[in-house]
């Protein structure tokens, strides 16, 4: 188990006591496991079909063919159509479908006239209604959610990972190495993100399958941006060098390793919990800016950028997919934002110094 | 000198490998039309204008690095002035009549410069002057009088035409660096008069410059009379000596335009015969039937240019020359970085001419820059602009829909127009090369596996309809009943069972006895069709195949397409109107391999192990089949059009039967809209029209824009029906 110091239990207590910033993290917890369960919510898979006396439950696992339920194809069952023919046929056999039946990337081409863009229906069950390819855009923002949030969140251990090995580092040893290094952060910072994102995804060569896209995208942008973080490990880790505790190791006979490790930064890490919650914002919006100009993730990968620029196109026509995903990214990134503002006052030395 | 010799070649390959990606490999004709209005509004995602003259720049350069390529392997040094076509190394001066034995140049050539003397001289195997007693008597000699015209007589003159380009031109050269972009139809391809038009509703031709013109006994050669009215912009005549110089112009390096020094080089344009003041004749290289087409050029201004030298790009860069065609840009029209203003010319030579008469007829054209499709068509509902390509789904459909206000009140109409012309090439391109795709069942079953009947029906509206053969949209030429293989998941899972692919994995893909999913590679940069990819992606599941979808920017896709790196590219090239289709460049195997000719087969017609792919050709499918590659080099050399059509419909076959190829979709119409004070002839358009603009017909109604106006301001309607019409006539089977 975790022991935490007395001084950081403190700080974690205050900030359960910040009601609004606790309230949002809970709630975003809550969103993101809901979204890890996302198969049993939105799925074009049923929960649980009863065929023939027997109990199938396919949301996970294999994919289970038409021939299975004695429909007349080989290919994945259409769940919703094997619910229409049991409850035509009045038979035994049932299917219990999620509240909303269709997965992101089917294209639900039922009937004659959706031909994309129709409008939210509960008739339908599509709730947020669909996109261009009459696909339901709940089932992309929710599945978008969950890509984007897990996406941020390696994207925020990544970066800390090279920000806090690069600022110990410099700031541990000082003198010429961290004259060096400071150089080559600042040369490496001034290099355009953005511009360096979009020309590596674009010319980036394929055929590893959508896996290795997803995590060279990953790769690409933390390659880019980690360096923010540093100066402030740094100028933390040179703070805590000072100390008198640090000397007292040192005297003692505890290697750099042990220093850094053992002492060093469980002191530097307030400084990373209060800008971790902006690092996921900026991770969000930095994924749906990428998809949005079309350099971030494979299609048809479900994203939220991707429905933005479709909205935008469509503004007029189809208001709803614009709708839905500003609500929704908004949502998300206010919830971030006011963690992160408790938080940094949670965390914050002066006690009682207002936050703005 | 010895530092500039290695320079160059590093600096062309330098170029070749920054630009070998493009979008378009095929390059363009210079008397084809660029990609019609429609077409770029299909693709609003890309910058036309400017992608556009980009990608002419990238073709150049990797045609530049092609042969020089050639001429390192030919001669194991680099000339430059082999590029250029000017062969000085070789200059031993031949009597052809272009000077008498006192160094005085013949009359007809009386003006020109030095230099332009020289390299007649020089090329005197190219360029003669014989006496008109040369002429063959028995000559047929065509006028076009049989053809129709194909304007109305109610048209009428005047008024401002407004238009829009996404990019403002990079100059108003026509030809060059940056020259290629989507303001040249402007100045040139819609405008410039050539000796001999091909005509839009027939397969005859009518005339240009040349009032009458005859094919020689040869079929090679063909004569041509000049109009004594025609005239340049400036005033000046047309003489025949321009018929010299453009040759001159198009073979001079100075031009910076590698791909016309070689489309108009020697071996095609083998000779041109200067008779009197208005008698000329072109030799083409071989008896094809569309020869007239091919060698009616048009004329080049030879007192505005003088001759050429390394200034030529600065020095003309926004100094247009003077126009055979009606409408001139002048520079006080110009506003930079706005607009530009074409003013047609009062007393322009062909204003009575049959075939001229009663187009080119508003006063002015206003084309001004709109940089984002969305807003152009806002402009357009607002009546700045005339006329707006609705061939996306979503702007005919959703964003003006038959209901919408200004359709139902008469103040716009929509307009679908049955076109007859050879499409863009939309199609899947299969690497025969890579597995899973050497293996022909699997190809089959790719082909079953692609939903294009859903793409058309659901993404399109049944709009579109699908493409079939390898060369649609060229008449007769065409196969008239070959069918593109349906989507049909029986027929893929029996084709991919053949290969190995038997059983379906636990997400449904099939696998083989050894394990290996049945997956494979889309690459696009059509990033404005990715969802058109996701139905194909999302169908193919059910046949058990996974396709991974790999979309990337034009020049990136490109760059992998080039280098034969691709499994399945989805891409069009543009196709021209021609009379038949070409088939060596895309399906010849001295495009797929370095091997040359039959060197690469085993005697029961397989290929040899361990070829070495050739890269940067238009094979993207890496076809090498004896039996296609046989009749191909038979077709290019028949002059024949009914053997020509015979063969062009075997190849066909052979090639649907190779499944290299999975043909997407063709438009068969024009779809625009535009202001009711605009008015077309009664069929609209010729049958070939590839645009709006293409072949000029339509006018302006002054007093009915003043009508439409102020019944929009009452918000009366102008007619009691929505104005929506639709052109059969030229609708095919």
């Amino acid at each position: 188990m975790l022991r935490f110091n007395p001084l950081t239990k403190k700080k974690l207590q205050r900030f359960r006591s910040i009601k609004r910033g606790y309230w949002s993290f809970l709630i975003l917890v809550f969103l993101y496991l809901i979204s890890l369960a996302g198969e049993l919510l939105v799925n074009k898979r049923a929960l649980v079909v009863s065929y023939g006396g027997k109990f199938f439950f396919p949301t996970y696992g294999q994919q289970m063919s038409g021939k299975d339920f004695g429909l007349g194809y080989d290919y994945e069952v259409n769940y919703r159509e094997l619910k229409r023919k049991f409850t035509q046929e009045n038979r035994d056999d049932w299917v219990l479908m999620p509240p909303v039946p269709y997965g992101p990337y089917e294209m639900d081409y039922r009937l004659e006239e959706s031909n994309g863009f129709s409008p939210p229906s509960f008739e339908r069950r599509h709730y947020c209604g669909t996109d261009k390819t009459e696909r339901d855009v709940l089932a992309r923002l929710l599945y978008g959610f969950r890509i984007a949030m897990t996406f941020a969140m390696g994207y925020l251990v990544l970066t800390y990972l090279i920000a806090i090995a690069v600022g110990s580092f410099m700031g541990y040893l000082g003198g010429k190495s961290d004259m060096l290094g400071l150089r080559f952060v600042e040369i490496w910072a001034n290099v355009p993100f953005l511009y360096m994102v979009i020309i590596l995804v674009s010319v980036m060569p394929g055929g590893w399958g959508i896996g290795w896209q997803v995590s060279s995208l990953l790769i690409i942008m933390v390659l880019f941006s980690w360096t923010g973080m540093t100066y402030y490990i740094r100028a933390s880790v040179y703070k805590e060098k000072a100390r008198d505790y640090i000397s007292a190791a040192k005297v003692i006979g505890a290697g750099p390793f042990r220093i850094v490790f053992k002492h060093l930064l469980p002191n530097v890490v307030s400084t990373l919990v209060t800008f971790a919650p902006f690092t996921i914002a900026a991770a969000i919006s930095s994924i749906t800016a990428l998809d949005f100009l079309g350099y971030g993730l494979p299609p048809p990968t479900p994203s939220w950028g991707e429905l933005l620029k479709q909205g935008v196109n469509n503004l007029r026509t189809a208001p709803w997919i614009v709708t839905s995903t500003v609500t929704a990214l908004v949502l998300t990134l206010t919830l971030v934002t006011f963690v992160g503002e408790a938080i940094r006052e949670a965390f914050d030395p002066k006690k009682f110094s207002i936050y703005e | 000198m010895n530092i500039a010799k290695h320079l160059i070649p590093l600096l062309l390959f330098l170029t070749n490998f920054f630009f070998s990606g493009c979008d378009n490999p095929k390059l363009k004709p210079p008397r084809t039309v660029s990609p019609s209005k429609e077409e770029k509004e299909a693709m609003p995602d890309k910058p036309i204008d400017r992608e556009f003259a980009r990608e002419l720049a990238r073709e150049f350069a990797r045609e530049f690095a092609i042969e020089f390529a050639r001429q390192m392997k030919g001669s194991g040094s680099f000339s430059m002035s082999e590029i250029g076509g000017s062969e000085e190394k070789n200059a031993t001066v031949i009597p052809s009549g272009m000077v008498n034995e006192r160094g005085e140049p013949h009359p007809l050539l009386a003006d020109c410069s030095e230099d332009v003397l020289e390299f007649y001289q020089t090329n005197a195997d190219c360029f003669s002057i014989a006496s008109v007693n040369d002429i063959p008597a028995h000559l047929n000699w065509q006028e076009g009088t049989e053809e129709k015209e194909f304007s109305s007589p109610e048209a009428r003159k005047g008024g401002t035409w407004e238009v829009f380009m996404r990019d403002f031109p990079r100059t108003l050269r026509t030809i060059g660096p940056d020259a290629n972009g989507a303001f040249r139809s402007y100045l040139l391809d819609y405008n410039v008069i050539s000796l001999v038009h091909s005509h839009p509703n027939s397969d005859g031709y009518y005339p240009g410059l040349a009032t009458s013109w005859a094919v020689g006994e040869d079929g090679r050669t063909v004569y041509f009379k000049l109009d004594p009215e025609a005239r340049y912009s400036d005033g000046e005549k047309v003489k025949v000596s321009d018929f010299f110089f453009f040759f001159y112009f198009m073979r001079s390096k100075h031009i910076q335009a590698p791909w016309y020094n070689d489309f108009y080089g020697k071996d095609k344009f083998q000779k041109v015969t200067l008779y009197d003041e208005e008698t000329l004749s072109i030799t083409f290289y071989k008896a094809k039937p569309d020869v007239v087409e091919r060698v009616s050029i048009r004329a080049k201004p030879e007192h505005f240019y003088g001759e050429l030298d390394g200034e030529f790009l600065s020095k003309y860069q926004w100094n247009p020359e003077p126009t055979t065609g009606a409408y001139v840009a002048l520079p006080e029209n110009v506003d930079k970085g706005k607009s530009i203003t074409l003013v047609r010319q009062p007393d322009w030579w062909a204003t009575q001419k049959r075939f001229f008469r009663h187009r080119f007829n508003p006063d002015k054209i206003k084309v001004s820059v709109v940089r984002d499709i969305n807003k152009a068509f806002e402009i357009f509902l607002k009546g700045g602009v005339d006329m707006f390509g609705l061939a996306k789904t979503e702007f005919w459909y959703d964003k003006l829909p038959d209901d919408h206000e200004l359709v139902s009140k008469g103040y716009l109409s929509k307009v679908t127009f049955f076109n007859q012309t050879p499409p863009p090439s939309y199609a899947l391109r299969i690497n025969s090369q890579k597995p899973p795709f050497d293996d022909l069942n699997i190809r089959i079953g790719f082909h079953h596996a692609m939903n294009f009947e859903m793409v058309l029906e659901r993404i399109f509206r049944g709009d579109f309809v699908r493409m079939n053969t390898v060369a649609d949209g060229y008449g007769d030429r065409s196969h008239p009943t070959l069918k593109a293989r349906e989507f049909s998941i029986e027929k893929a899972l029996d084709s991919f069972a053949k290969a190995g692919f038997t059983k379906r994995g636990g997400d449904g893909i099939l696998i083989n006895d050894s394990g290996e999913r049945l997956s494979v590679e889309l690459l696009t940069g059509y990033r404005h069709f990715e969802d058109v990819l996701v139905v194909l992606k999302e169908q193919a599941k059910k046949a058990g195949l996974e396709l991974k979808l790999k979309v990337l920017e034009p020049t990136a896709s490109w760059k992998a397409a080039n280098e034969k790196n691709h499994q399945v590219i989805f891409s069009a090239f543009n196709s021209f109107v021609e009379l038949f289709p070409r088939f060596w460049e895309p399906y010849h195997s001295d495009n797929a391999y370095q091997e040359s000719g039959d060197s690469k087969y085993q005697d029961d017609g397989s290929l040899k192990p361990n070829l070495t792919t050739k890269v940067s050709t238009n094979n993207f499918t890496q076809t090498a089949v004896r039996a296609i590659d046989n009749l191909i080099n038979q077709y290019r050399e028949e002059e024949d059009l009914g053997r020509i059509t015979q063969m062009a419909h075997k190849l066909s076959k052979l090639i649907h039967d190779h499944a290299v190829w999975v043909p997407a979709w063709k438009k068969p119409w024009l779809r625009i809209g535009h202001w009711n004070w605009i008015k077309f002839p009664e069929d609209w358009g010729p049958r070939e029209s590839r645009d709006y603009e293409e072949f000029q017909v339509f006018w302006i109604d002054p007093s009915e824009k003043k009508k439409i106006l102020e019944a929009m301001e009452k918000g009366e309607p102008v007619s009691e029906k929505p104005t929506i019409r639709i052109y059969e006539k030229y609708k095919s089977r």
